[in-house]
């Protein structure tokens, strides 16, 4: 390769875009080194804390688009108080000190203000994306930075934020000549929306793709809406509660028929049903329906519009669906890829809407099955031996039966021979969660089998420090490993330190680790950030005079070149 | 790693059918319980008015271990979804306080539980909260000086003016509420007014 000039070599590099692809690239020679370092244009960072943005900018002075994801994955189960970390400030203002053209910035699990948006908004003439996922901290107030300023925007991507609404016109601030808007995604905003500027900048926007509207746009406001983008591909609609208005149902179904793009539905917040009639039309083209937050449609209306949807490829539902339902998914949705069901109740009380069942008829209806979350209320190892015997296909494979320790319901015996069939079959699983009653012999099997497992996530499960010792040793890929509630402590978590390296981070809470076995790990291991996570004292620890023996509430390590972190708040201590 | 006191296993709380072997591993396993004793819950996210708990009262949050079901960040479900589907759960509880509340110009309605407000000023506060708009407020108690009025439909589907019956009788009696501009209210049909303030 090296008989080639440089911008020959750059050139077939472009062709490779996966990072971890680029990352190999960049071993084999100096000379390669170099001119991937150069070309490289997407930047995946998975932990903000494990580089700074000077070292990034020295590896990659040229790159486009950065990913950053913050938080660690348990912040979404409020285990992770607020204010632990995660901001981007610091990032966006380095980025705009130096030189580089950013076009793209995905951010999950962050911390971003209003102030960031705004510097952001100014500091790069060509920005065009900004994807925005689980983040908090900014208001309406930053997104109108975004809309006033960004002249070629193409997406704004909010998914799942926590936005403070300050019912102002940021939608308003998109200038009359801004015409390049591809993704508009607001659905996570509470408030009011000016449904005129709306409109007008959907008017506007011929090359709008994908438009997910927030609770306040009304069955009339979204007809008029898809009579301007009949291209549109994605749909999140809002909130039609009550909605006894048949004439806007009618406009409505006459201008989605024209919606011949129309893939991917999602919304439906607290709609009332016979507005999902009007979807009718495009029903047999939906690849992706998001009814997961729609607990008004069940029963038989759902069961209608399922056995219409023959190409659906991802199907996000609420455990409402029952069993019955599930067994319609199966015998209709022959392309069905990812099943995610959720659950209704989250208290664990009353109706068991979906049981090993409805998985097992998914399984055997479903060839193409790769990726499924399964929220549910009871379990039995013959049931996971048949769905293992299925699906051998399984990439990730979560499911979370509601009651922890809960055993097979028929046998009373824990899950562990389950589960063991699920990683035995499935060579290609990249994702796990388990649940329910697991003695160490599931982590046996996991270590044993599981050999392509990249992230595993635990809660109340296991005996010893065993059944992590088999995980650590057995999954050489791990990258991710989160335990909760479970009786694993030092034994295990100093066993090797130097698999820590090879992973991003390890979570534990509330499990058997103590305060001196940590100290050992921080010792043994400098180049890792070992966060003890202590709200409630505040970093008191060390200044009672803690005793080594003292267990620890949340433990959460990562590996850094940067060393310890400035930003950490008074309640995280770092060894 | 030991367990103090292994003569508690008897009466070591677990989960599962009874009749099950009682050995050593079960006993290093936290008890379920236990580890709701040790959890704080104090950063545990909650529902807008209250977690519903799976008997029939609406209750206010506390942190005492006796709610059985309250784990923190548990089912893992993440809190965004956590709050949207809350509030479905507790749509279907409507006779439990829940009351739909619709104001004029704001297209979509919202529902609040009149259980978690202790008098008209925190209904009050409440109503601007939902809506985001600071006037709600002097509405209800300022009744001449402001632009909304708020009203309710009371048990015999009459509409009242919100704030002249003592506080008791308004929840028991209430239906829906309405936040409605005072220049539409006159012509409306609202029954007069009981007593004058």
């Amino acid at each position: 390769m090296n008989y080639f000039p440089d911008e020959v070599i750059e050139h077939v590099f472009n062709f490779v875009t996966s990072h971890k692809d680029r990352n190999s690239i960049s071993l084999v020679c100096k000379s390669w080194f170099k001119i991937e370092r150069y070309s490289r244009q997407n930047v995946f960072i998975g932990n903000c804390y494990s580089i700074s943005p000077e070292r990034l900018l020295g590896r990659f002075p040229c790159f486009k688009s950065l990913t950053l994801k913050g938080k660690p994955h348990f912040a979404d189960f409020n285990l992770v108080p607020h204010g632990w970390g995660g901001f981007v400030q610091p990032w966006i203002e380095a980025l705009a000190r130096s030189r580089v053209g950013l076009e793209e910035l995905r951010l999950k699990r962050m911390v971003v203000t209003d102030e960031s948006l705004e510097l952001l908004s100014r500091s790069f003439v060509n920005f065009k994306s900004l994807v925005l996922v689980s983040c908090e901290g900014f208001s309406t107030d930053g997104l109108a930075s975004i809309a006033s300023n960004c002249r070629y925007l193409q997406d704004l991507d909010l998914q799942e934020n926590e936005i403070d609404d300050h019912r102002g016109q940021w939608l308003s601030c998109f200038p009359e000549t801004s015409t390049t808007l591809v993704t508009l995604n607001f659905a996570c905003l509470e408030g009011e929306t000016n449904l005129v500027a709306l409109e007008r900048l959907v008017a506007r926007s011929p090359n709008l793709r994908s438009l997910k509207l927030n609770r306040a746009v009304p069955l009339d406001a979204l007809a008029r809406l898809m009579v301007c983008a009949p291209q549109i591909v994605e749909l999140g609609v809002g909130s039609y509660e009550d909605e006894q208005d048949s004439e806007s149902c009618l406009k409505l179904q006459a201008a989605i028929k024209k919606c011949t793009s129309l893939r991917s539905l999602s919304g439906f917040l607290e709609a009332a049903p016979h507005c999902l009639s009007a979807f009718n039309p495009v029903c047999h083209n939906l690849t992706s329906l998001n009814l997961s937050y729609a607990a008004e449609i069940h029963g038989s209306h759902l069961i209608w519009l399922i056995e219409h949807c023959k190409k659906l490829q991802r199907l996000w539902i609420l455990d409402s669906i029952g069993d019955k339902g599930l067994e319609v998914v199966a015998s209709t949705c022959k392309e069905l890829q990812e099943l995610r069901v959720f659950p209704t109740d989250l208290h664990g009380g009353g109706n068991t809407a979906v049981t090993e069942d409805g998985l097992v008829a998914i399984s055997a209806g479903c060839p193409k099955l790769h990726s499924i979350l399964y929220f549910c209320q009871q379990m039995t190892n013959a049931a996971l031996i048949t769905v293992a015997k299925n699906c051998p296909n399984f990439i990730r494979f979560r499911l979370c039966i509601l009651e922890p320790h809960k055993p097979d319901h028929v046998t009373s015996q824990p899950l562990d021979e389950g589960f063991g069939a699920i990683v035995q079959a499935c060579k290609n699983l990249k994702r796990l969660s388990v649940s329910g009653l697991l003695t160490d012999q599931v982590f046996l099997y996991i270590g044993m089998f599981a050999t392509r497992l990249e992230m595993l996530s635990i809660a109340f499960a296991g005996d010893t420090d065993k059944g992590m010792l088999y995980v650590l040793n057995g999954c050489k890929k791990m990258r991710k490993l989160e335990i909760r509630d479970s009786p694993f402590g030092d034994t295990a978590l100093l066993a090797d330190v130097n698999k820590y390296g090879a992973m991003r981070s390890l979570w534990m809470s509330s499990c058997e680790v103590t305060l001196g076995g940590c100290k050992r790990l921080a010792q043994k291991a400098p180049w890792l950030n070992v966060e003890i996570i202590n709200e409630n004292d505040n970093n008191r620890m060390e200044e009672n005079g803690y005793e080594g023996r003292q267990k620890v509430d949340k433990l959460y390590l990562y590996r850094t070149v940067v060393g310890t972190r400035v930003d950490a708040p008074p309640f995280v201590w770092i060894l | 790693m030991e367990k103090d006191g292994l003569e508690l296993e008897i009466t070591e709380l677990r989960l599962g059918l009874p009749g099950r072997d009682v050995t050593e591993k079960i006993m290093k396993k936290r008890g379920f319980t236990e580890m709701i004793m040790t959890s704080s819950g104090s950063n545990s996210e909650q529902c807008e008015n209250g977690v519903v708990s799976s008997g029939v009262d609406v209750e206010k949050v506390n942190d005492s271990p006796a709610a059985k079901t309250q784990v923190v960040g548990w089912p893992p479900v993440c809190s965004y979804r956590r709050k949207n589907s809350c509030k479905e759960m507790l749509s279907t509880k409507v006779g439990l306080g829940y009351v739909k509340v619709s104001m004029d110009g704001v297209p979509y309605l919202r529902k609040m539980d009149l259980g978690s407000s202790q008098g008209y000023d925190d209904l009050a506060f409440a109503l601007d909260k939902l809506f985001g708009f600071h006037g709600i407020g002097v509405a209800l108690k300022d009744g001449d000086n402001c632009e909304y009025v708020t009203i309710y439909e009371d048990k015999d589907g009459d509409w009242m003016l919100a704030g002249d019956v003592p506080w008791g009788m308004f929840t028991e009696s209430c239906k829906r509420l309405r936040i409605m501009k005072r220049s539409d209210a006159t012509g409306f049909g609202l029954q007069p007014r009981g007593v004058d303030e």
